[in-house]
């Protein structure tokens, strides 16, 4: 398959503007003709969902929760980024897209980040007019902070629920729009298939899940907003629910799958205590800013944290990266953290933690400013550990978080199947192979308000209306398929339940596809991944009925695509040889154990064609062209 | 320090929602105190599962207390016995060893039971469709420091504006009324200068809308923000009074 | 529907009213109080008190008239309040406990309402639809608490009348929409205070009668 990033021309700072000038405009009074699906109401969905119902489309909007309000994006802490320079300090938009460029290890698309930067400033003042709550200043006008990966303070933040007030603030707009009629809301929902009709996006298939029902909708455009696939690893921040089944069903009618090895390990979470453990708890990033990350200076030093004195201790985020210090991005602050437990300096019962201390910042600002910047941060974090990080440091340890990778888009974020467009977290575009901290929030934003709404608009007018219904014989059989594999999970009636086979498949990504890996390992990982695959649909033992709130058979179908979808990473992996931001690769490091990139052989987008569930699938290279950053050995020291 | 418990759980088990509906008892054991409430029903779950039984269905998500999925009463207690926490976010070091557990859904005649412990809780999103909102559209944006907001405000906004949307409001309050959830929407809005446009229409459609959508009235029982996760305070309901009554009685707009 | 009727219909209209005509009433427990503080003096303080108000004329009956409508108000918007909220919740909880917010007051408000509306009714045969020809009012006063059983109702009454009110001053305050981190507080203290003056007040009036009479 041929990739067309449509990446328009000219200096990069005029390729957005003259871009959309260049983008046909559906007239206003012709918007109402067109029926847009939108899955999903995070940031990228639902803004998406509020804005193109702004500008007249009929949206038909879908989220798996029982409220557009409590899409994941809910749970993203620290802020926002945006090229305000509110403070003064030498930010721009061209320090944006330098820094987004360079944190992601030169693996982004330039032009999409430019553009990313560009809008970042009108995202903040569309979320204030919304009346998103934003820290401010005595004077009244807003605040920043600092955040991992930037030497500027431009993160927008409110307390530590900035995801939550952003969101909310989208889920504002669109409830507007659904009490105007112009979204139709379709809660409880699950993706379960994309239609396509001669090579055209003509609608999806849903599951009902209070009733079981399958359902069909067609409309003129299908725009996937269903996050990440961070799940696949069983442990990870994510919420429960979030999963890849959207997307990879997608990827399996035919939408390429770029980058999937790209997931971001974050540095500050809470460390795994026990198998039961459903999920990990991120703490916000912006505690690097006043915690001092540090481990005991000798291996096996088991003494109680305040004992332990200062001489005795290592900070060493400081001394090896003096001028980012404990703001290092998170792909380097988590590799080292797992390198100084895999030394035996971790601390903690299990040994894999490090401590994140604010004692010094407590004594230099008082324990007021403290409280009033993280405060519910902290007051998380002892409801969980029953320990109190105001006296004791906190301990911290990486966790699966953000995934990069996701369905290949262009310039316009369409996929490579007409018609179906791929925004925020589930699709490839802005972050390369490494996020920035307080980045996610923008890019769903920026896709949702500021991008989708011109985009979509070209296609339709070029496209013309969907004549194709939900009677159609495409729109049966695909829901004939999903009918039969809830079917079949049904009756498989085995030994092990769902979960059981999650944490396997949990346990074998982060073995041998997590913080670092390795040819041999991801090998043996493909074989596990292909043996766990074929018992699962021998063994699993999923209860229930077909058409009934079913929880257990929601899971076993996510579960289906993750085994699937978990293979595909570990082939991605393994071809991607080199390091580069989150994916690091044993064999490929510099000598100082930093990612050493191959810029020669893999400065390109890996985008994963599917070809069957027999065939291998087959890898399309859309290549990087950096004109306007150098390409650099990252380096933060 | 890390131990294991067995409990007796004594929980609401119900078809779907024209089904009636029965207390069933059924036992967790070894459950490990670091457990939230939400891993140890996932224990008791997988054991279900296994013993051939239908698992218990229960709404969650996030599970660190953002989203605003989870929730059930427990004991009595909306999200559990402790203060300011949403049920994923109560450890089981909170309970003893031996302790019978008694676990209900939300009970209003506006959130109807769907499944076991799952509710239906779209009026709180009818609330919010009503007026709890800026009408903006994207694109239209002055700059976002041509308004300054005082820090007092923005903080009174913030803490208002923290409201999950889990009903717990409702689920706790004698009378089953969301005016703290409406409040604390009302309040975040209006205490902005962005919101005071349309501050006495969102007030006045919003109360209108939550009486239309069948929950009970407020009677100052303050049960609502003794057991709301974010604490949020009935002030809130006290500012939506008062926006109210400047919608019914002085607003010059007909309503 | 006018705007006026509009308003106070919804369930914050309905709280409006409660609140209004609640501090109305307070307002009138106070003055009442006032006046019956003279019974403490004496025969002659009371008497020429009584006289005092009597010869209030046209004022006295336009008071009555009123506190009848302010009570029908009261009564009629607290009983569908009351039954509105019973229905709002169709399924009880088996377990239900309180995360610390109500108080007896306010858990109690519309049990002793319906009781305080009772006692009233028994106060007004009592004291006011009753035949004073050849008596006075301090005579039927001293006549009805020699009975051990009016004593006895008249000071539960009381009790109950504070119960009622400590719940329900502040709670008025809270619905008109005054809360305020400076003066809550003060206003919730004022409650307290002002619900146990009026039980004592009242409350102390049979007994000291009996006693001293």
């Amino acid at each position: 398959m041929q990739l067309d990033s449509k990446v328009p021309g000219g200096p990069i700072q005029d390729k957005w503007d003259k871009h959309r000038f260049d983008l046909k405009l559906v007239n206003p009074a012709n918007k109402r003709k067109y029926k847009v699906i939108v899955v999903g109401t995070g940031l990228g969905g639902g803004a998406a969902a509020a804005s193109l119902a702004e500008l007249g489309y009929n949206v038909l909007n879908f989220c798996i929760q029982d409220s557009p309000r409590r899409a994941h994006s809910i749970a993203a802490q620290g802020g926002i980024n945006a090229a305000k320079n509110y403070q003064n300090d030498g930010d721009s938009i061209w320090r944006l897209f330098y820094d987004t460029v360079k944190g992601g290890d030169f693996r982004a698309r330039e032009s999409n980040v430019y553009r990313l930067a560009q809008v970042s400033t009108e995202i903040i003042d569309q979320c204030v007019a919304q009346g998103v709550p934003f820290a401010r200043e005595y004077g009244g006008l807003l605040d920043n902070r600092s955040f991992g990966g930037a030497q500027v303070s431009r993160t927008f933040y409110a307390r530590g629920q900035t995801g939550q007030q952003l969101l909310l603030g989208a889920y504002a707009s669109l409830s507007r729009q659904i009490a105007a009629g112009k979204v139709k809301m379709f809660s409880r929902r699950e993706m379960l298939d994309v239609v396509t009709v001669d090579e055209r996006a003509r609608g999806i298939v849903v599951r009902n899940l209070v009733t079981g029902e399958i359902e069909k909708y067609a409309a003129d455009a299908v725009v996937l907003a269903t996050g990440g696939y961070g799940n696949v690893f069983f442990l990870s921040t994510n919420a429960m629910a979030s999963n890849v089944t959207a997307t990879y069903r997608a990827y399996k009618k035919g939408a390429c799958f770029a980058n999937p090895c790209f997931t971001q390990i974050h540095p500050t979470c809470i460390p795994v205590h026990g198998d039961y453990q459903s999920k990990l708890t991120l703490m916000s990033e912006s505690l690097r800013n006043d915690g001092r990350v540090w481990v005991p200076r000798e291996p096996g030093d088991k003494r109680p944290p305040n004992e332990i004195p200062e001489s005795e201790r290592d900070y060493y985020l400081e001394r090896k990266y003096p001028s980012f210090g404990n703001l290092v991005p998170r792909d380097v602050a988590s590799r080292n953290a797992k390198e100084q437990c895999d030394q035996g300096k971790g601390v903690g019962e299990t040994g894999y933690a490090v401590y994140l201390d604010f004692a010094d910042a407590i004594e230099r600002d008082g324990k007021a400013v403290i409280e009033k910047k993280y405060g519910n941060l902290f007051q998380m974090y002892e409801k969980i550990t029953a320990q109190n990080p105001y006296e004791v440091p906190m301990m911290i340890y990486p966790a699966v978080h953000y995934t990069m990778g996701g369905l290949w888009v262009d310039y316009n974020l369409m996929s490579t199947v007409p018609g179906m467009y791929v925004l925020g977290e589930a699709n490839f575009s802005d972050h390369g192979a490494n996020r920035l901290g307080a980045s996610a929030l923008m890019q769903g934003l920026a896709d949702g308000y500021f991008v989708i709404p011109y985009t979509i608009g070209d296609f339709l007018a070029t496209a013309g209306t969907n004549d194709v219904t939900a009677d159609h014989p495409a729109f049966t059989e695909s829901e004939d398929a999903v009918k039969a594999q809830a079917t079949k999970l049904l009756s498989i009636n085995g030994k092990r339940t769902v979960d059981d086979f999650h944490k396997e498949l949990g346990h074998i990504m982060w073995e041998y596809c997590g913080m670092a890996r390795n040819a041999e390992g991801l090998r043996k990982a493909q074989g596990l991944i292909q043996k766990l695959r074929a018992e699962f649909w021998e063994n699993v033992l999923v209860p229930g009925e077909e058409k009934d709130l079913n929880q257990s058979l929601e899971r076993a179908g996510r579960v289906a695509d993750f085994l699937e979808f978990g293979e595909l990473m570990v082939i991605d992996a393994l071809h991607r040889e080199e390091s580069c931001g989150g994916h690091f690769r044993e064999e490929y490091q510099t000598e100082e154990n930093e990612a050493k990139r191959d810029d020669e052989n893999f400065c390109y987008v890996a985008a994963w064609e599917y070809k069957g569930d027999d065939e291998a699938p087959v890898l399309n290279k859309e290549p990087l062209e950096f004109e306007n950053v150098k390409l650099t050995q990252r380096s933060y020291k | 320090m890390t131990k294991t418990i067995n409990l007796t759980l004594k929980v609401w088990r119900q078809k779907n929602a024209g089904d009636k509906g029965k207390f069933e008892t059924c036992q967790a054991r070894n459950i490990s105190t670091d457990m939230s409430f939400l891993e140890m029903l996932d224990v008791v779950n997988e054991g279900l599962t296994v013993d051939g039984k239908e698992p218990i269905a229960f709404d969650h998500d996030c599970r660190e207390g953002i989203c605003g999925m989870c929730g059930t009463v427990v004991n009595g207690r909306a999200h559990g016995p402790e203060k300011g926490t949403t049920l994923c976010q109560l450890h089981m070091r909170h309970f003893d060893d031996g302790d019978t557990i008694a676990i209900e859904p939300w009970r209003a005649r506006a959130f109807k039971v769907l499944k076991d412990l799952v509710v239906d809780r779209s009026a709180l999103d009818g609330i919010i469709q009503a007026g709890g909102y800026i009408s903006v559209n994207a694109g239209g944006a002055q700059d976002a420091n041509n308004l300054p907001v005082p820090q007092d405000k923005a903080d009174k906004a913030m803490d208002a504006a923290q409201c999950i949307g889990c009903g717990a409001c409702v689920a706790s309050c004698p009378n089953a009324s969301a005016m703290l959830f409406a409040g604390a929407k009302i309040s975040h809005l209006a205490l902005l200068p962005q919101g005071r446009p349309e501050a006495a229409k969102r007030a006045w459609a919003m109360v209108k809308a939550m009486d239309a959508l069948g929950f009970g009235n407020c009677t100052n029982e303050r049960e609502c923000e003794a057991e709301c996760p974010k604490e949020i305070s009935i002030v809130n309901i006290a500012r939506m009074n008062r926006e109210y009554y400047k919608a019914g009685f002085f607003s010059g707009e007909k309503n | 529907m006018n705007w006026f009727t509009d308003t106070l219909g919804t369930s914050i209209g309905k709280k409006l009213m409660m609140a209004l005509t609640g501090l109305a009433f307070c307002g009138f427990l106070a003055t009442h109080l006032a006046g019956n503080l003279t019974l403490y003096v004496g025969s002659e303080a009371f008497l020429s008190y009584a006289e005092h108000l009597h010869s209030l004329g046209p004022l006295i009956t336009l008071a009555e008239w009123s506190l009848l409508t302010l009570a029908i108000i009261h009564v009629a918007t607290g009983l569908t309040l009351f039954y509105q909220n019973w229905r709002s919740r169709p399924v009880r909880y088996s377990v239900k406990k309180t995360a610390g917010g109500r108080t007896i007051g306010s858990r109690t408000m519309p049990y002793t309402g319906i009781l305080l509306l009772l006692f009233i009714i028994l106060h007004l045969l009592n004291f006011h639809f009753v035949d004073k020809t050849g008596t006075n009012i301090w005579n039927i006063v001293t006549d009805t608490f020699n009975s051990g059983g009016y004593i006895f109702i008249y000071i539960i009454a009381m009790i109950v009348a504070a119960v009622h009110v400590s719940h329900g001053l502040w709670s008025a305050f809270q619905t008109l929409g005054v809360d305020h981190p400076k003066y809550t507080p003060f206003i919730r203290g004022l409650s307290i205070v002002f619900s146990v003056i009026i039980g004592i007040g009242f409350g102390f009036i049979p007994i000291f009668i009996s006693i001293s009479v």
